[in-house]
């Protein structure tokens, strides 16, 4: 007797999860523990592994389709089993939202009779090749295997537009959803960045000081988690989320923290970031940090932020135009801590100087919204009373 | 026990003799296989050594004879009757196709019928319209008849004994132009399974399928292809009837072309009966229409130049295969 294999929840809020890959193909044999498949939900992608030992005889969903949590998506049994037959319901994928492109409509397609061999046809569907695009060589110009062949080969050693290529990286599942969001952020909203100069010597010191006398070590990344989450309280609009004709302001403040990954980026949240110590913030978004580098983040730790702020300070970058996290409002980029020569009272000094970066959705609000908000945040970190007062402290 | 060359005749000759010697119960029946030796000598020197009560000389009388042979099989016995000419089934069809082919089926399965009718096939003899025809599909186009086509003297030996001790009905089908063809034999008696298709050659870019002569002529075509840099792989189903689907299509799949040559008429023939298996189960394999070689629907002609212009050959294989590899 096998087992089903069920569609898993991976946190609270996941009611379905999509099929990315099937590692294994209907009819292979399978070890308990091993890996059959890659689901996707939300924003994380997770490995579905096999309950039992045996054949994988049927998978119920196809790739690229949805599930519902807890739905049989596949059957492990003995060979000549009859898996179940199961009326599955599969959920097509949702429509995108996002309005049209904003190029021109692509003209309609007219069909063009194409005259290849069933062997080239099948080679050319196993491998994504557009018959269309080939000129036969077979009897009367019928495209044959070869034709197809050839096509590959051209395919796999140049681009599109004849440039030599030298190695082919698969485009991973993490990256897949990477670059899916990142297109529909910059495609559904209208974002603009704004960017100041902030003089940050209040921050640096009170960071010194709090390396002493804290017993976590603290980030400014933290210190920037606590203070903009307190912030955000005075500039709702900045923690908000546009719902059809509504702007939404929200009560919860939570925020994502960008971690940088070898093969991807990852955006665990700290939830209520405003309601808990900073201590406690620096102890979270470190085993947050942990997690995401081996890989063990669940839906849950990187679903719900309200806000993301995003560090390449490390990489020396002073400033840049980070792309909204959606469906949040805004999102902020901070970059390096610099000495540099500053003006003060008509005296120059040397100076810590941090560049800020946010993005924000225009949609939402204008830019003198975002830029007091900016302002504010600009004029905290130079501060040490307020500082500590934002950090409640 | 020893493997020599010899001709495809004294091949059958010695199946005949062997199975002779080992069942008493097998006999021969036919116009002029005592005395005379058989008009293609395959039946030569059996009358000697076995006597008139197991070779028997019979009337030109198809029907009657073949008639008898039938009654025989179901009795018990083991006849190898000889049938001149393919061409001559016509009076003896009835004998053939409803009572030997029917027999065992009608009866239940109580009876066997342990019978093998040998025929001469094939053109090439200036023989006319006559005594020039090929004519296997027809018998396996009705059930009840296993189908047996030889294209080489130690097929032809192997495939006899088998035939003789199948307990069903076994066309046997003998080309005439093959009877003096020498090949490799082995002396001692040795069966080779009826359903057995043998790959005569590999090859990797088409797969000629041929039965008798026109294995021959494939594999003509074959050298003729590979010094142009085509590999052809040559296939030989050896029985219409079993038919040995799975090497054929295996092949089929491999090269992804196939031509099929075949000596029968075109129309609703061996050719497009096979055409169309691969045609059903190969289908996403292939790379190239499957393609035909086989002798129009017209009377043999007797003229030799109309006659060698009807028939397939190596040429016309050559030819074929061509076609359906490039841009014309």
């Amino acid at each position: 007797m096998g087992k089903t294999v069920l569609m898993p929840k991976l946190g609270l809020t996941m009611t379905k999860g999509r099929i990315v890959e099937w590692k294994k193909r209907e009819g292979e044999s399978v070890k308990e523990g091993e890996v059959i498949a890659i689901i996707e939900s939300e924003k994380i992608t997770s490995e579905v592994k096999a309950p039992t030992s045996g054949i994988l005889l049927k998978t119920y969903v196809p790739k690229g389709s949805y599930a519902n949590v807890g739905q049989i998506i596949a059957y492990i049994g003995e060979p000549g089993e009859k898996p179940p037959e199961l009326a599955v319901e599969v959920i097509e994928a949702p429509k995108p939202t996002a309005p049209p492109p904003l190029e021109a409509p692509p003209p309609p397609i007219t069909k063009v009779a194409v005259r290849a061999t069933p062997r080239a046809r099948r080679l050319a569907d196993e491998r994504g090749v557009d018959l269309t695009k080939i000129v036969g060589s077979g009897p009367g110009g019928l495209i044959t295997e070869e034709d197809v062949l050839r096509e590959i080969e051209k395919r796999e050693k140049y681009t599109l537009t004849g440039i030599r290529v030298k190695e082919h990286l698969p485009v991973t599942p993490i990256r897949e959803v990477i670059a899916k969001r990142m297109v529909e952020s910059l495609q559904t909203t209208a974002q603009v960045t704004l960017t100041i100069e902030a003089q940050v010597d209040a921050l640096v010191e009170l960071r010194e000081e709090l390396l002493k006398t804290m017993e976590v070590r603290v980030t400014y990344t933290d210190i920037l988690v606590k203070a903009v989450a307190t912030l955000l309280k005075e500039h709702p609009l900045l923690n908000s989320i546009l719902e059809e004709d509504k702007i939404k302001i929200l009560d919860d403040i939570n925020i994502g923290v960008a971690v940088a990954l070898d093969h991807g980026l990852i955006v665990p949240v700290i939830k209520n970031a405003n309601k808990k110590h900073l201590k406690q913030i620096a102890e979270e978004a470190r085993e947050l940090a942990r997690k995401a580098r081996e890989g063990l983040l669940t839906p849950d730790e990187v679903s719900q932020g309200t806000f993301t702020i995003t560090n390449l300070g490390m990489f020396s970058i002073d400033a840049f135009t980070p792309i909204i996290n959606p469906p949040e409002a805004a999102i902020l980029g901070v970059g390096r801590i610099v000495k540099k020569p500053v003006v003060i009272e008509d005296n120059i000094r040397i100076g810590n100087v941090m560049w800020l970066s946010l993005t924000f959705d225009h949609r939402i609000m204008d830019g003198h919204v975002a830029a007091k908000f900016l302002q504010d945040l600009a004029q905290i970190l130079n501060d040490k009373n307020k500082l500590k007062k934002y950090l409640e402290l | 026990m020893s493997v020599r060359e010899i001709t495809f005749a004294e091949a059958l000759n010695e199946a005949l003799r062997q199975e002779m010697e080992r069942d008493e119960n097998v006999i021969v029946m036919g116009e002029d296989v005592g005395v005379y030796g058989g008009v293609f000598g395959v039946t030569k020197g059996l009358l000697e050594k076995f006597g008139f009560d197991r070779v028997i000389d019979t009337p030109i009388s198809e029907a009657g004879f073949i008639g008898t042979a039938v009654g025989a099989a179901a009795m018990g016995l083991r006849p190898v009757v000889e049938l001149m000419f393919v061409d001559f089934f016509g009076v003896a069809m009835d004998q053939i196709y409803n009572q030997a082919g029917k027999m065992r089926y009608m009866f239940g399965g109580k009876i066997k019928l342990p019978l093998t009718i040998r025929t001469t096939i094939g053109g090439g003899l200036s023989a006319a319209a006559q005594h020039s025809q090929v004519l296997y599909s027809i018998f396996a186009h009705v059930p009840g008849l296993k189908v047996v086509v030889p294209s080489t003297p130690y097929d032809a030996k192997g495939l006899l004994i088998s035939s003789i001790r199948d307990d069903n009905p076994v066309m046997f089908f003998e080309h005439k132009l093959l009877y003096a063809t020498k090949g490799p034999v082995p002396e001692e008696p040795y069966t080779i399974p009826l359903g057995k298709a043998d790959v005569k050659r590999e090859g990797s870019d088409v797969t000629l399928i041929g039965l008798a002569l026109t294995v021959h002529h494939a594999l003509k075509a074959a050298d003729i292809l590979a010094k142009e840099g085509i590999s052809a792989e040559v296939v030989d189903p050896r029985t219409i009837v079993p038919f040995d689907k799975e090497t054929i299509l295996k092949s089929a799949r491999k090269t992804g072309r196939v031509v099929i040559v075949d000596e029968d008429y075109d129309r609703c023939g061996f050719a497009s009966w096979a055409a169309a298996i691969i045609a059903d189960e190969a289908f996403e394999y292939l790379d190239a229409p499957i393609k035909r070689v086989t002798t129009p629907n017209v009377p043999i002609p007797f003229s030799p130049p109309l006659e060698n212009h009807i028939l397939p050959n190596a040429d016309k294989v050559v030819n074929t295969v061509k076609s359906i590899f490039k841009r014309k």
